[in-house]
């Protein structure tokens, strides 16, 4: 353009590397070509989808999450965890590269703990949402993948973003990231309302992951539910994925019966209409770290146990 | 973002005694299918007998080598029993007709590599029906659980001398 020209300016290259990133800024790069390419070329398949999902409504944020972690088609981990405990009242769901959210995050950490020493107060929501999304959009054109939905309470009430690494960052009531957030998006839209009980959330949440799992390959295995209140984030259940999509199966309104199960899981009973607060107690406390909590453990061993010829083998014999 | 569509498995019970398993994508699947088919009714009525497993090996080599360059996308494993001696006969063949006859198991294409390590571990030579269908249950089941694009169920047929048995299997849903 003819303005353009006269002034020499330049379309800034949104796509490229951005110009402010340094030469070597602690990150070790080879030599020769672009990390980029070099990636492309003798990288690992790195481990990417999954179904995560965060919402916000009166009563808090709730994150749940799958915790399959896929290398292509190889399952590499049927047991991750992909909820990430950022602060005391704040998480992150992280979808995309694993190594790259796994990094992001202890980065994201270690900022936060400065802060809230510099500032004598909990880090905002917004605030954090915007140092994590201007940390990694400095790295922009070089293939980080890191999806993230930032959910904690602060001093605003409830607060929900959705954070990518080429620096987008925005503000939104529900949010679904991952290969099987289309599915998980559409039971969500189907149920939210901002008025719901903690249950009636608890049960949407995992209704929409195990659907997600069910029909996205690469996600799968349990279902980590957590809920952002006031008074920090709770571990509320971890839950196998099996099991959920047994009981969608049944048909609302009939008595559902307990399965058989090796640890002790909160019975879920998506169709319920009347919640009783003496069902809170299903909730159980969130651990200091979730590395103890109960059954994260056991679920490896679960699927084996769950396929074995006693109960869980429909047999069909056809004679010829 | 890979969507569960329909299962990928398809057996085809050629004759009683003889199965071939196809797997891969669906569209050429069905093809092949019926392809085989036709040539197996052909030949039995060409010859007037039933047709040998080793026999059809040969044929469906020779059906996916006609398509070298512009290719079925279709791995298929066939099981039988021998007609006279009643012997196993497992056999797997690549998508260009490369037939590889072992003695205990043949796996098939996506996750031939977990299915591998648990039939490597779980069989054993001369077992009962009833045991050589645990031990096919567990390899299946726990192999798909390792893999993310099978899974969902799976059919185990027993061949033997005088029957084959279909049993479905309940596998996790995700």
């Amino acid at each position: 353009m003819a303005l353009q020209d006269v002034c020499k300016w330049q379309v800034p290259d949104t796509q490229g590397l951005s110009p402010h990133l340094p030469e070597a800024g602690g990150w070790a790069v080879p030599r020769g070509c672009d990390p980029q390419t070099f990636l492309q070329i003798y990288g690992p398949r790195l481990a990417h989808g999954t179904t995560t999902l965060a919402f916000r409504f009166r009563h808090g944020v709730i994150a749940a999450a799958d915790t399959r972690s896929s290398c292509g088609s190889y399952v590499a981990c049927p047991a991750s965890r992909k909820v990430i405990p950022v602060h005391r009242h704040l998480l992150g769901t992280t979808s995309g590269t694993s190594a790259d959210c796994v990094t992001w995050y202890r980065v994201l950490q270690r900022e936060l703990r400065l802060r809230e020493l510099r500032e004598g107060q909990l880090p905002s929501v917004a605030g954090t949402a915007k140092l994590l999304s201007t940390m990694m959009s400095r790295y922009r054109g070089l293939d980080l993948c890191v999806a993230t939905a930032l959910c904690g309470w602060d001093h605003s009430g409830p607060a929900l973003f959705y954070v990518y690494s080429d620096g987008t960052c925005l503000q939104g009531d529900i949010f679904s990231v991952g290969s099987g957030s289309p599915y998980a998006y559409g039971v969500l839209d189907r149920s939210y309302h901002y008025d719901m009980t903690i249950q009636e959330a608890y049960t949407l949440a995992r209704c929409a992951v195990a659907h997600a799992t069910h029909r996205d390959a690469y996600s799968g295995g349990s279902v980590d539910l957590f809920h952002v209140q006031e008074s920090g984030w709770e571990y509320v259940s971890r839950s196998d994925a099996y099991m959920l999509y047994m009981e969608l199966q049944k048909a609302p309104g009939l008595e559902q019966e307990r399965e058989p199960e090796p640890e002790p899981e909160p019975e879920r009973e998506p169709e319920r209409e009347q919640e009783q607060e003496a069902e809170v107690s299903q909730v159980r406390p969130g651990p200091a770290t979730p590395q103890d909590a109960a059954g994260g453990g056991e679920l490896f061993v679960e699927p084996e146990e769950v396929t074995a010829e006693d109960d869980g083998i429909t047999v069909k014999t056809e004679m010829i | 973002m890979v969507e569960v569509v329909m299962e990928e498995v398809v057996v085809v019970e050629v004759m009683v005694g003889v199965e071939v398993l196809e797997v891969m994508v669906v569209v050429e699947l069905v093809e092949v299918v019926e392809v085989v088919v036709f040539r197996l009714n052909l030949y039995e009525l060409k010859e007037g007998r039933q047709i040998k497993p080793y026999t059809l090996m040969s044929m469906v080599a020779n059906l996916l080598y006609e398509k070298r360059f512009g290719l079925y996308y279709t791995e298929p494993a066939i099981a039988g029993l021998d007609l006279k001696t009643f012997k196993p006969f497992t056999c797997s063949l690549d998508l260009i007709d490369c037939p590889m006859v072992t003695d205990d198991f043949v796996v098939s294409v996506t996750c031939s590599e977990q299915m591998y390590g648990m039939c490597e571990s779980l069989w054993e030579p001369n077992t009962d029906p009833e045991h050589l269908f645990e031990t096919i249950s567990q390899a299946m089941l726990n192999a798909v659980d390792q893999d993310a694009v099978s899974g969902m169920g799976v059919i185990v047929h027993i061949i033997e001398k005088d029957k084959i048995t279909t049993r479905t299997l309940m596998a996790r849903m995700d």
